[in-house]
């Protein structure tokens, strides 16, 4: 067995009094897709935010590639390697949809303008929008957008990557176009880690799916196995009321 | 009212070198005070908002010592006190120097304007979502590169319009310094007028020169907003409509 690519060992974290985090381990290995569900404030994107030092944690390890997050990290050198991809998209709107792409390759890694211009237009064909890269966001669809979003982190050529509710702020039309990028990401065998609320994506795509509650991680099995039979009863009542059958 | 306007007056000699001196004196004591105000304050208003203590304290002690003293005030602390306060060797060497005046100016009007400046690039930094931090940071880019690429260039468009008046601000600023000496446009009138005791000739050509040159920025700007407007994101009047 291979070391994990990233690897949370009893990791806490408290806002005040909130326990955001409290004592979350997992790990994921090279070409899984693994889903975190859960209610809100159950710690699912912070935990991500974990991951590429975007928020410190107070307690636990955190490694990724073998590298130890922490305060004296090289961050910039570490998130390099992990794709990011938001709620908002967070595309950057004074920038066309190629430059938002080609940013980080150009001024955090070095490559040359007209490589990374190539990269950039080779990912947005991959996701899609090829058409769309001289536009600014503002001008594209919340689709378009996520899926743009999606091209900025892969253009990185991450080990891993973090999706923190993707379709979440999108409209039902759009949620489709937006997992089908991310199932065909999966099935190229890229190493993924999806908060997300979609079962219907987590059912087919995912390897194995972890359930969190209050910064705990209640859960983890097999796709099948989570739907079907359920451990633990906080997920079975969670499941119940997502899962509503009429 | 008897007047008898003499105009022809303004392109006589010496009046006429003056006025093309002290216009052009206005101009370049505008532009570098303002090309100086403009990098001090994108400085100091990125120090107000960064997550570092002690930047912070030193970006809230400039902005709250220099936006709370009078402009005029501060053209004399340059002046008469700031010199004295240097070494000697450092303060001969200042005093030896040509257009002393003309420099304190150029020190005392951008280091009050970028107090201002500092204000709206902070105002427009906490306008921006805090996800845009996230996600340049999460590209790998540092801080200082996500603040250069992505923070700055969305916050200057934000506040392009506001930056309009500060640099109309600036640029009428500059008559101040005929305090500090400096025959700028508004000082070249007085002495014209004092020459020549044709004082609404004179003051005309002080008035036009601030007037015509401020339409300008406006239309200028104004071009500058239309071509660095953020698609989707600000609102343009016609679209607004």
């Amino acid at each position: 067995m291979p070391d994990p690519i990233v690897r949370v060992e009893d990791v806490g974290l408290r806002f005040d009094k909130f326990t955001a985090l409290d004592g979350v381990s997992l790990s994921v290995e090279t070409g899984q897709c693994i889903v975190i569900c859960g209610p809100s404030g159950s710690g699912k994107s912070t935990l991500l935010r974990c991951i590429n030092g975007l928020e410190r944690f107070q307690a636990g390890e955190v490694f990724v590639d073998g590298v130890r997050v922490r305060d004296n990290t090289d961050l910039p050198k570490l998130r390099r390697g992990i794709g990011m991809v938001f709620q908002h998209f967070e595309l950057y709107p004074h920038m066309t949809v190629l430059e938002n792409i080609t940013l980080a390759p150009i001024r955090a890694k070095g490559v040359p303008r007209a490589q990374a211009e190539k990269l950039a237009r080779d990912y947005l064909e991959r996701v899609g929008i090829a058409d769309q890269a001289d536009k600014y966001p503002g001008r594209l669809s919340g689709g378009q957008q996520q899926r743009a979003a999606i091209a900025r982190a892969l253009a990185l050529e991450p080990k891993v990557m973090l999706f923190d509710e993707p379709t979440s702020a999108l409209d039902p039309e759009m949620i489709a176009e937006v997992l089908y990028v991310m199932r065909d990401l999966a099935r190229g065998g890229m190493t993924m880690l999806v908060v997300t609320h979609e079962m219907g994506f987590a059912r087919e795509v995912a390897d194995e799916v972890i359930f969190m509650d209050r910064g705990r991680v209640v859960e983890r099995s097999g796709v099948k196995e989570f739907f079907t039979a359920p451990r633990a009863d906080r997920t079975k009542e969670f499941l119940n009321k997502i899962l509503v059958k009429f | 009212m008897q007047y008898e306007f003499d105009w022809g007056m303004l392109l006589r000699s010496p009046y006429f070198g003056w006025i093309v001196e002290g216009v052009l004196t206005t101009f370049h004591l505008a532009l570098l005070s303002w090309v100086l105000a403009l990098t001090l304050g994108i400085v100091i208003g990125i120090f107000r908002v960064t997550n570092s203590r002690a930047l912070r304290v030193i970006g809230t002690a400039y902005v709250e010592l220099f936006r709370n003293i009078p402009l005029i005030v501060q053209l004399f602390l340059w002046l008469y006190v700031a010199p004295q306060l240097l070494p000697t060797e450092t303060r001969l060497w200042w005093n030896r120097l040509d257009y002393v005046p003309y420099w304190t100016a150029v020190i005392g009007i951008s280091f009050y304007t970028a107090s201002r400046v500092a204000e709206q690039i902070r105002s427009a930094i906490l306008a921006i979502p805090p996800g845009q931090f996230k996600a340049a940071l999460s590209t790998g880019l540092t801080t200082t590169q996500t603040y250069r690429f992505v923070i700055v260039p969305y916050a200057l468009r934000i506040i392009l319009p506001a930056l309009t008046s500060e640099f109309l601000t600036i640029f009428k600023n500059t008559a101040l310094a005929l305090t500090i000496g400096v025959v700028e446009i508004t000082a070249t009138t007085r002495k014209i007028e004092a020459w020549s005791f044709r004082g609404i000739e004179a003051y005309t050509v002080a008035s036009l020169t601030y007037a015509a040159t401020t339409i300008l920025v406006v239309v200028f700007m104004s071009w500058l907003e239309r071509r660095y407007y953020i698609p989707g994101l600000i609102r343009r009047e016609r679209e607004a409509a």
